[in-house]
């Protein structure tokens, strides 16, 4: 295959999954982008720059790791880059799940009346977090396995059991009491 | 390990919730593409000539300057800026996402943003600050020597130099310390 024919077929490949990719996770790269970003504008900056950088990395895809981790590892990647660049910006404090786990919430035990309130407490919950544990909690609810987080993060299997751990008890506390999410 | 929870309807809220369907076509991420890489490619070259046009100005001053301890000021201005510019684009240019993004995991991504940001920050007085120093002092210096100003004006205005750069120092120096705790943290959970 001569160089210019090689160059074509991986532009060519580099599309497909490209196209392929944002057809099935599109809808996943934007809820991991609201996580990231409250500002809609901004979000959808995010969200650009998410789909950029995967098109950009689909040119080095090598098989070594499923095609959903990696979308997945380049979507957060790229979001904690923007996350360390917003955070010099707005010297906004983040705290990690232990710390979650120890604050008091004002809402503990409220009921969440409403879907759009309880995601919202969702999202404020998420965003408060660090990189690391956002990544973890957004794997979680996004319905991935402990082994595909754990690839996904490159955390240990067993710090990924823990935190899944942390997870649920801060939802299950935050969210729970008869309210018609955990019904 | 089983990842079933206790919280199914935190994960059906999550994924039911109403998103914008942002989409765009290979064509669209192309041009966008194009168009990052032209931004950071003139962000850099704005850095570049603001450093040309420093070096100008202190050349102009080496040619017209007929005090030699002037001149030499000004050369070893000329020195640090060359130097500066030279570490700048090594260190510190502004640089487009990595390509591999997908080839790294969280941790190490993270780790080695935090790392490379520390090894800006730590080394500012070596490759930033450090080489204005000899020009900056010289120049004190010849005018001290060359009586064009009051000691006591020239002394504040050394002062005042001298101020900056351990203000900028400092600064630097706890951005450091913040970076290495993060950075630390990481390693603690990697080793977990």
């Amino acid at each position: 295959m001569s160089h210019i024919a090689a160059i074509t077929a991986q532009s060519s490949s580099q599309d497909n999954l490209y196209q392929q990719t944002a057809e099935t996770y599109g809808s996943a790269i934007e809820r991991l982008a609201r996580a990231y970003e409250a500002n809609p504008d901004a979000r959808r900056d995010l969200v650009q720059d998410i789909h950029i950088a995967l098109w950009r990395s689909f040119a080095g895809f090598d098989q070594r790791c499923s095609l959903r981790t990696w979308i997945y590892r380049v979507a957060h990647n790229a979001a904690t880059s923007y996350v360390i660049k917003q955070r010099r910006a707005r010297s906004q404090a983040l705290v990690g799940l232990e710390e979650l786990e120890n604050l008091s919430d004002a809402n503990s035990g409220q009921q969440v009346a409403d879907r759009d309130r309880a995601l919202d407490q969702l999202l404020n919950l998420i965003q408060q977090l660090k990189p690391l544990d956002r990544q973890v909690i957004l794997s979680y609810l996004e319905g991935l396995d402990a082994a595909s987080i754990g690839e996904i993060t490159g955390l240990s299997p067993g710090n990924v059991a823990t935190k899944i751990h942390r997870i649920k008890s801060i939802l299950t506390r935050r969210f729970h009491a008869g309210g018609q999410d955990e019904q | 390990m089983s990842n079933e929870s206790p919280n199914p309807n935190m994960k059906e809220l999550w994924q039911c919730q109403t998103l914008e369907g942002i989409k765009m076509s290979t064509e669209e991420i192309r041009k966008r593409a194009t168009k990052f890489e032209r931004k950071i490619m003139w962000r850099n070259v704005r850095e570049y000539v603001a450093t040309a046009i420093a070096v100008a100005l202190f050349v102009s001053f080496f040619i017209t300057g007929h005090d030699s301890l002037f001149r030499l000021a000004c050369a070893l201005m000329i020195a640090g800026l060359a130097y500066m510019a030279y570490q700048l684009h090594h260190r510190a240019s502004a640089r487009s996402m990595p390509a591999n993004l997908g080839a790294t995991n969280s941790l190490q991504f993270h780790r080695t943003e935090l790392e490379r940001q520390l090894d800006f920050v730590r080394h500012i007085w070596r490759w930033y600050l450090g080489p204005m120093v000899p020009g900056l002092m010289a120049f004190s210096v010849a005018s001290i020597v060359g009586g064009h100003n009051n000691p006591w004006r020239a002394a504040l205005v050394n002062s005042l130099f001298a101020l900056c750069l351990i203000l900028v120092w400092r600064l630097n120096a706890y951005e450091a310390r913040c970076l290495e705790r993060r950075i630390d943290e990481l390693a603690k959970v990697a080793a977990d």
